[in-house]
């Protein structure tokens, strides 16, 4: 499970915007928005994606599960309640690492 | 690797919180440049003012409005013309250059009357045009010049006439980067919701942070058109003023420049619920994604894939040309902030180049977490780098070719190393499929240019051209 996990986590930090939004609220919706759909595609789930948020979410999880099938030949066999574990473990480690530890002086700015 | 301090900083030691070279493993929470931070006195900043970053980056390309600086002309002259944003309507913006021309007498005796007599001067040369920015600058905001109050009686006395006034004197921030911030929240605060547009397509979005550098905008707007969406405003490439003024209807915010542009994006997420989404432009892989996400957003995936499938089988050969050519090339970055981490992967993955060292003027720490985490090992990442740091750095990573704008371009001429207009491009657009070659064709044409290497010949043979004398 831990190299699944450190594919995607390398993967996300090498590619994905959405982690390094303005504040500490824009980060952590878009890692819990992301990561969700993520957790349907991978699961084979027909995603949800009622509210603009979810629509734009779906759309930056959809890339990411299809660069990820490309890059990496376990995506396509994982079973679903793997899935959980490995998504669990990497939106701790993004939030930890973007966030919590993060040396960014401007996440928690009350305004943008 | 810790932060570096460079040989020619030892008198300013504080610089070291400013370098970072990148060793393995290593992510943004071991260290992360300062950044956005005040220039260290001893430093020779290559930054601008606050003013040149509401002016010269984001108001000044607005296609159909009078741009009136109130001040010094040299504050007109200096932010006018210099960064090649063209528009559709015969280049208004660029043809056009408008100040109050403050002189003594006016900063002792108030300069709102003849701010007045400007606006009405400039409106009546030019009857068919009815909006205008008004900037104030350095003195006029020291001399307490009301210039919404100005503003505010030239539009009752003009009622077709609408003005939007930014009050980011140069001396308001640490550098451009101030200035982006003031106009970004002034234009939500005071014009966002003041139009309806019409709607033209069951899909809408606003394109922020792109400044139809040569083009840029005008080629992006190809694609839009061919996936059927409607770009209520482009922030603010090739832009009218009233479309500026109905951001609030579109239904996503796609964002290039989050750091020019980003607050406009999270205040219209934050107060009218469109969502932002983030893309790179610059890049064939990049802006394949950046279409994907747009399509999947909008439920028109089929469209988008034969959008970049058509690109590129146009393009991608062309491409590949110059990637067989350049593979290997050691690139270095020296711009604003946002194009360290756009380019960064691109010319990797798209051009086998690498990017060995990167300098960013205006860029906060979110910008650096960016690059760092998309950035090699073994790059130097440096926030507001001064002219004897490029030295040094050149002289420890070698580049072979430098990314850089207009100032900083002159000292690397003289160094008889190739360089590529990074800011307002050499010969654009570059974003986009088409821009990317176009990128590829100026970085090859300045790795191979002969005219360096004889510039840097005396062909008398009396004595050897001293490179370094500058910082000797």
């Amino acid at each position: 499970m831990t190299s699944k996990l450190d594919n995607l986590f390398d993967y996300v930090q090498e590619r994905c915007l959405w982690q390094f939004a303005s504040r500490t609220w824009d980060r952590t919706e878009n890692i819990e928005g992301v990561l969700g759909q993520v957790g349907a595609l991978l699961k084979k789930q027909k995603p949800v994606a009622e509210t603009p948020a979810a629509r734009l979410h779906l759309a930056d999880a959809r890339v990411l599960v299809n660069d990820c099938r490309q890059r990496y030949d376990w995506v396509d066999a994982i079973p679903a309640q793997e899935v959980d574990l490995v998504l669990a473990g990497l939106k701790e480690r993004l939030l930890d690492v973007t966030i919590t530890r993060s040396k960014n002086r401007e996440l928690n700015h009350s305004l943008y | 690797m810790p932060m570096v301090l460079l040989k020619c900083d030892k008198d300013i030691p504080e610089r070291e919180k400013h370098i970072y070279l990148k060793a393995p493993d290593e992510d943004t929470n071991a260290h992360l440049p300062l950044s956005n931070a005040a220039t260290i006195p001893g430093t020779l900043s290559e930054r601008g003012c606050a003013f040149c970053g509401a002016k010269l980056v984001i108001g000044g390309v607005v296609k159909d409005a009078i741009q009136m600086i109130h001040g010094p002309i040299g504050c007109a002259y200096d932010t006018w013309h210099t960064k090649r944003y063209p528009s559709d309507n015969g280049h208004f913006q660029m043809k056009y250059v408008w100040s109050t021309d403050m002189k003594e007498s006016h900063i002792v005796f108030g300069g709102e009357k003849r701010l007045a007599k400007s606006i009405h001067e400039a409106f009546d040369e030019m009857p068919e045009v009815k909006r205008m920015f008004v900037y104030t600058t350095c003195p006029t905001a020291l001399i307490g010049d009301d210039i919404k109050a100005v503003a505010k009686k030239v539009m009752e006395e003009r009622p077709d006439v609408d003005i939007f006034t930014v009050e980011c004197p140069g001396f308001s921030g640490v550098s451009q980067s101030k200035g982006h911030h003031v106009l970004n929240i002034g234009w939500i605060d005071e014009k966002v919701g003041t139009l309806e547009p019409k709607i033209t397509s069951p899909y809408t979005m606003n394109f922020i942070g792109d400044f139809n550098i040569q083009g840029d905008t005008q080629l992006l707007q190809t694609y839009w058109d061919r996936l059927g969406i409607q770009v209520i405003a482009h922030f603010t490439g090739n832009a009218n003023y009233d479309d500026l003024r109905g951001m609030h209807r579109a239904q996503l915010s796609v964002v290039n420049c989050a750091r020019s542009s980003g607050y406009i994006a999270n205040e219209l997420k934050k107060r009218y619920a469109i969502p932002r989404l983030d893309i790179d432009s610059w890049g064939f892989n990049y802006m394949a994604e950046g279409i994907r996400k747009i399509g999947t957003f909008f439920g028109i995936e089929d469209k988008a894939e034969e959008l970049i499938a058509d690109e590129y089988a146009k393009w991608k050969p062309k491409l590949d040309w110059y990637k067989e050519r350049l593979a290997g090339t050691k690139m270095a970055i020296w711009t604003g902030g946002p194009r360290l981490w756009h380019w960064t992967k691109s010319v990797e993955d798209d051009l086998a180049v690498q990017v060995v060292a990167m300098s960013s003027k205006f860029g906060h720490e979110e910008d650096f977490e960016k690059v760092i985490a998309r950035g090699r090992e073994g790059t130097y990442y440096i926030d507001d780098g001064n002219e004897l740091e490029f030295f040094e750095i050149i002289d420890l990573v070698k580049p072979d070719v430098i990314f850089t704008g207009g100032r900083v371009g002159e000292i690397v001429k003289k160094l008889h190393i190739p360089y590529v207009n990074g800011h307002a491009y050499h010969n654009g657009p570059y974003m986009g499929f088409e821009g990317f070659v176009n990128l590829a064709r100026d970085m090859y044409n300045a790795v191979n240019n002969p005219l360096l290497k004889l510039a840097a010949t005396d062909p008398r043979g009396e004595r050897k051209v001293a490179f370094l004398e500058a910082a000797e």
